[in-house]
């Protein structure tokens, strides 16, 4: 490594090119930021018109959006849904690292078997699905979300918890199986605790998918009163038809919370969504 | 860990699992698969009608128009993202003051939900409110022009906000795989005389072969998931020009209400994206074996 006190010419050519290129990819959500602080008649001629600036379209906003109503809801759906997912495939993972059974191509056969479901897309399930809800009267419940939110994070959780759990050394679990601990203690006790980076993946790459996800919203939920963040979004464009910066303004207060989570957990955020490429 | 395996046991801890799975993945593709060969309309009994809802949707233009703009939308980000966000990890993966940063900004469109990326697009491509818009005819593009709502220009707008969107993504992947990179062997080069494009050139492209392999195949996948960006920019209008093939199928399905062919239209999304997805699986076990 050169340790030249004055940059070299390269660095600076790359340090301006990156960040041109960051701003460019931020550029798109500073305008809806700017424009959300913008009268609606002077959007589609003056954009840039300063003395026009306004706090209206936020105030147009909070007396509008059910905002408490819609967060609220989306938080227990995945709260409910990523927990039940991520405790159901953890405890298939773990039978099917660990435990040992009779046969043990049947064993791998079970994790294939769950691991099929990450070629299955979605959109073949809605159909499907919507009509189990409505045979089993869940269909406009938050039970008719959870219940497919919850099956369609079991293949990347089984994934996500079989290979961490393969690589991790079973020292710690046989020491505590000749301590005399059952299984349930073996688990909670010792598994549990190692796997914590495993969890954490598993729990904010569910929550992000729980958070955006709106195909089976929309066909699930009737019932405004429980509607989801992403719900709330479609119906924006409706809602506010020209009155543009109440829609910046809405399309901002949804974004701000989400960006500022993502500031605090993204490093975790970051490997959660890219593991499935990184580790397999 | 024998002792702790009786058979209850077992099934105790794979049971939720698999029958959730079961009834809700396995058995709804088994679901679909037969509704697509039946004339069903949500009520009464459906008729087997064998492939007549494949031969329909054959003889649909709008069914063809809905492929053609997928496949616009594939070629056209794989071709930029691909070289786009691995040349963005190789910058990020120098030490350039604030790359950190950079790198955390740069991913920050993959956590935005799609149908909110879509509505802060509008206001950069709608013809009438887009910046986009009024930045491009100022440059001297026709007055005329429609980057969404038009006859054309749709899939490709909606290209470039998929870059928008997983340019970061790609280029984590990347970063990750540069960071996996034998040190030794790029001092080596450097020792060598080997310039900066000759080492990536030579070595690092070649060394992550893997990685743009992968990176390849879930860009394909997602591209195929692409359905909120078109629901929200155009609805697939006008007249189903700008549809793409799940925005199409949803809107067979659940607003057309024609079950037969809104099921056919999903196997084959489904097909399509299993060939990639299998790709998928078969990459990464090779790489657990070597």
């Amino acid at each position: 490594m050169t340790t030249k006190r004055r940059p070299r010419r390269g660095v600076v050519i790359a340090s301006i090119a990156a960040y041109l290129i960051t701003f460019l990819i931020l550029f798109p959500v500073l305008w809806i930021s700017l424009l959300s602080f913008q009268e609606s008649g002077q959007i589609s001629t003056r954009p840039f018109s300063f003395d026009t600036l306004t706090l209206e379209n936020y105030v147009t906003t909070f007396t509008t959006l059910p905002l408490l109503r819609m967060y609220a809801n989306t938080l227990l759906l995945a709260v409910v849904s990523v927990t039940l997912g991520a405790l159901i495939s953890f405890m298939a993972s773990y039978a099917l690292v660990r435990m040992v059974f009779r046969r043990r191509r049947l064993q791998s056969a079970w994790r294939l078997y769950l691991l099929a479901g990450l070629a299955v897309p979605v959109y073949i399930l809605l159909f499907p699905i919507y009509r189990i809800d409505l045979l089993l009267g869940l269909y406009g419940t938050y039970a008719s979300l959870i219940v497919p939110y919850v099956a369609v994070s079991i293949p990347f959780n089984t994934l996500l918890f079989t290979g961490f759990l393969r690589e991790l050394p079973t020292e710690l679990e046989e020491s505590a199986i000749i301590d005399g601990a059952g299984l349930w203690r073996l688990v909670t006790g010792v598994i549990v605790p190692l796997s914590r980076p495993a969890i954490a993946t598993v729990l904010i790459f569910n929550v992000v998918y729980v958070f955006n996800e709106f195909p089976f919203a929309s066909i699930l939920i009737n019932n405004p009163s429980l509607t989801t963040v992403s719900l709330a979004v479609s119906q924006f464009q409706g809602q506010y038809t020209v009155n543009y910066g109440g829609m910046m303004a809405a399309a901002t207060i949804v974004l701000i919370p989400q960006l500022i989570i993502y500031a605090i957990f993204q490093r975790q955020v970051m490997a959660g969504m890219t593991v499935g490429a990184v580790k397999g | 860990m024998i002792w702790l395996s009786t058979r209850w046991r077992i099934v105790l801890m794979l049971a939720p699992a698999v029958v959730i799975f079961t009834a809700l993945i396995l058995y709804p593709v088994g679901y679909s698969l037969y509704y697509s060969f039946t004339d069903f309309k949500g009520f009464g009994e459906p008729h087997f009608v064998g492939l007549e809802n494949y031969a329909g949707l054959m003889q649909d233009p709008f069914f063809w128009r809905a492929l053609q703009n997928t496949f616009i939308i594939l070629v056209v980000s794989i071709i930029v993202l691909i070289p786009g966000s691995f040349g963005l990890a190789l910058l990020l993966h120098r030490r350039l003051p604030g790359a950190g940063v950079m790198r955390a900004l740069v991913f920050a469109p993959a956590i935005i939900a799609p149908i909110l990326v879509g509505l802060i697009w509008v206001f950069l491509l709608d013809p009438k409110l887009g910046i986009l818009s009024k930045v491009l005819v100022a440059l001297g593009a026709p007055d005329t022009l429609q980057l969404i709502g038009g006859d054309t220009l749709t899939p490709y707008s909606v290209a470039l906000v998929f870059i928008w969107s997983s340019a970061g993504f790609a280029m984590t992947i990347f970063y990750a795989g540069l960071q996996m990179l034998p040190a030794d062997v790029m001092e080596a080069a450097a020792l060598d005389g080997a310039t900066g494009w000759q080492r990536v050139r030579h070595i690092t492209i070649p060394m992550m072969r893997e990685t743009f392999a992968i990176t390849s195949v879930l860009l394909i996948t997602n591209v195929f998931k692409i359905f909120e960006l078109v629901y929200v920019l155009t609805s697939g209008g006008p007249v189903h020009r700008s549809e793409v093939l799940v925005s199409y199928m949803y809107f067979v399905t659940f607003t057309n209400l024609q079950y037969g062919p809104g099921m056919a239209l999903a196997v084959i999304v489904t097909l399509l994206g299993a060939i990639v997805s299998i790709g998928y699986l078969f990459l990464i076990r090779e790489r657990k074996r070597a």
